[in-house]
């Protein structure tokens, strides 16, 4: 019995330590990188300035002046929020509807809607290029990436909101219909505040993928419309010369959506099950 | 008759929208697949039009078929995803179970560990690549120059000297040759996603039924033996949750691809169709067709997977 206690009394002290060592090694390379952004390029790469340096808001203030950090951040903004609410807009229905009224067919068209996210995206890439540039002249335009991030997320939004739906009761949905509610009001009044944890987790997951595409966002916008991944994509070129520099635009890329994350930890984490927990 | 009307209604414009975002790519890849079709080409300009003049059969598809790279990018694809699939899993399940009973710091520890999940894919790679895996300026270089100087000076030691003189100078590993920079690729997208199923594994230990593991312990079962053979089965299916939807991602993986391997021969089946269409649609189309059949098959069987218990 004391070899017990004994052995759970190591555990309980060892246990936090193990977990905040895990916690610490995986923060690590997010905290480096904000570390490296206020060193100069030549300190960055100097090892004996590795942990003592001088800090510096040189890095950011060149981001600002000579890259104009603020278009791509604000086309980011603009892009990712207006992508989520068309995916909101577009997929809460449809959820709705494959919640609370399934046919035969709904499993085939869900998973046939998240078979389309398998579809590579470079093997369509000339098509779209070649049609947005030369036929429909919208290569380049805010419209363009906002229906391109509407649509690369739209499968898994749907899924998400759909395994949200399903778990909420058919009688109280039924209910209001007898006391005529439109389908409308049904989801305005009913449905959304009911299911407010799965609408507000699958807005800010489409939102952070949205934010970070890479793909698309590069590859379709050249001025106008392009986003922090373009920000990075051209910054981000030779080898080892620029750390300071990099991790300045890199800390300015992501850290907008890191913070939107800590903040909605909670929301994300209720949400976050894809139909996992039973 | 309205019963059926407003639920297919609400779901059309989904249906639509996915349908025309896939099929009229999708059959221009296809056209494009079956013709001679460059960007550049002085000798045969005519190639240089999409044209049905240009047709040349499944010759695009032989081409693919008998190109070397094509086979190593196949296997490498599935290398990657495989190898990023085991670590997350294993990792993401090891550390939801020990952020899973409360300790001092449980909320800020969480924050921490989510957090690269929130890392854009490109400043991921661009991070690790350079300031961390670099083997001269990155601190993998530095820890092991540290290393290095570090036994330098114990070998003057009086006694514990020549055993240190014995000792080899150590090199850093290079993450930019063509297999080790898979490997670079594998970790920095495994430090992304384990987060991911952290999150998922976490939601689901949480509903985990206490009683019954409580009735275990009364029985005797150890932890290990508890773990094993109640908790891995209630995970059975968050585990295929997340194996299915990492697939869907890192079947198309590429932003990471392209800055880690840039011309070190590193390549999956989407950069390699990449590599292709900076001139030569036609076999990019083609690479794009089997790509699509790959991830087909896989769509089926993880599809299968999961979704039989979708519906109940």
């Amino acid at each position: 019995m004391a070899a017990v206690t004994e052995r759970s009394r190591f555990g309980e002290i060892l246990w936090p330590v193990v977990a905040w060592i895990v916690a610490l090694i995986f923060f690590f390379p997010i905290f480096w990188m904000v570390f490296t952004s206020f060193k100069t390029d030549a300190d960055a790469v100097k090892p004996e300035h590795l942990f003592f340096f001088t800090p510096t808001l040189e890095n950011y203030a060149n981001m600002t002046e000579n890259y104009d950090y603020w278009r791509f951040a604000i086309n980011s903004v603009i892009t990712s929020t207006f992508a989520t609410l068309f995916a909101l807009a577009v997929g809460v229905p449809c959820a709705y509807a494959m919640a609370f009224n399934p046919s035969r067919h709904t499993k085939d068209i869900l998973m046939w809607m998240l078979s389309t996210k398998m579809l590579p995206a470079a093997a369509v890439l000339y098509p779209m290029t070649f049609l947005t540039k030369n036929f429909l002249g919208i290569y380049d335009t805010h419209f363009l990436v906002i229906l391109v991030l509407c649509l690369i997320n739209l499968p898994i939004a749907i899924w998400m909101l759909f395994t949200y739906f399903k778990e909420i009761p058919k009688e109280i949905i039924e209910a209001s219909k007898m006391d005529g509610v439109t389908t409308w009001g049904e989801i305005k009044d009913i449905l959304i505040p009911l299911a407010w944890g799965g609408v507000a987790s699958t807005a800010l997951l489409t939102f952070i993928f949205c934010w970070n595409e890479a793909y698309w966002t590069v590859r379709l916008t050249t001025v106008d419309a392009a986003t922090l991944s373009k920000l990075i994509e051209g910054n981000r070129a030779p080898e080892g010369l620029f750390f300071g520099r990099l991790s300045a635009v890199s800390t300015a890329a992501v850290g907008p959506i890191i913070v939107l994350g800590w903040f909605c930890q909670k929301q994300l984490v209720q949400g976050l099950t894809f139909g996992a927990v039973k | 008759m309205s019963d059926r009307f407003i639920p297919r209604l609400l779901q059309t414009p989904a249906v639509i929208l996915l349908l025309i975002w896939m099929l009229v790519p999708l059959s221009m890849t296809l056209f494009f697949s079956f013709i001679r079709y460059a960007l550049n080409n002085l000798r045969r300009p005519e190639w240089t039009t999409p044209d049905i003049a240009n047709w040349r059969g499944f010759g695009n598809y032989n081409y693919v078929l008998n190109n070397k790279d094509f086979w190593f990018a196949i296997q490498n694809s599935v290398l990657i995803v495989v190898s990023i699939l085991v670590i997350t899993v294993i990792l993401g399940l090891a550390i939801a179970v020990l952020i899973n009973r409360s300790f001092p710091g449980r909320g800020i520890v969480r924050v921490l560990l989510i957090s690269p999940f929130f890392v854009m894919p490109a400043v991921n790679a661009v991070l690790w690549i350079n300031m961390i895996l670099d083997p001269v300026l990155g601190l993998n270089g530095v820890a092991v120059g540290a290393i290095n100087d570090m036994v330098a000076g114990l070998k003057d030691f009086p006694v514990l000297g020549g055993f240190f003189a014995l000792w080899p100078e150590l090199e850093p590993i290079s993450f930019r040759a063509t297999q080790t920079s898979a490997y670079a690729v594998i970790m920095m997208v495994a430090w992304q996603w384990t987060p991911f199923a952290v999150l998922i594994f976490m939601t689901s230990l949480q509903s985990e039924d206490e009683s019954q593991k409580e009735a275990a312990t009364l029985d005797g079962a150890g932890a290990w033996s508890q773990f094993i053979n109640l908790t891995v089965p209630h995970l059975a299916r968050p585990i295929a949750i997340v194996v299915m939807i990492q697939s869907i991602f890192h079947l198309s993986l590429y932003a990471e691809i392209e800055i880690v391997s840039r011309g070190n021969g590193n390549k999956n089946l989407p950069y390699l169709i990449g590599e292709f269409s900076s001139n030569n649609i036609g076999a990019a189309s083609a690479t794009g067709i089997f790509a699509v059949i790959l991830a087909n098959i896989i769509a089926i069987f993880l599809l299968r997977m999961v979704g039989k218990s979708l519906m109940d």
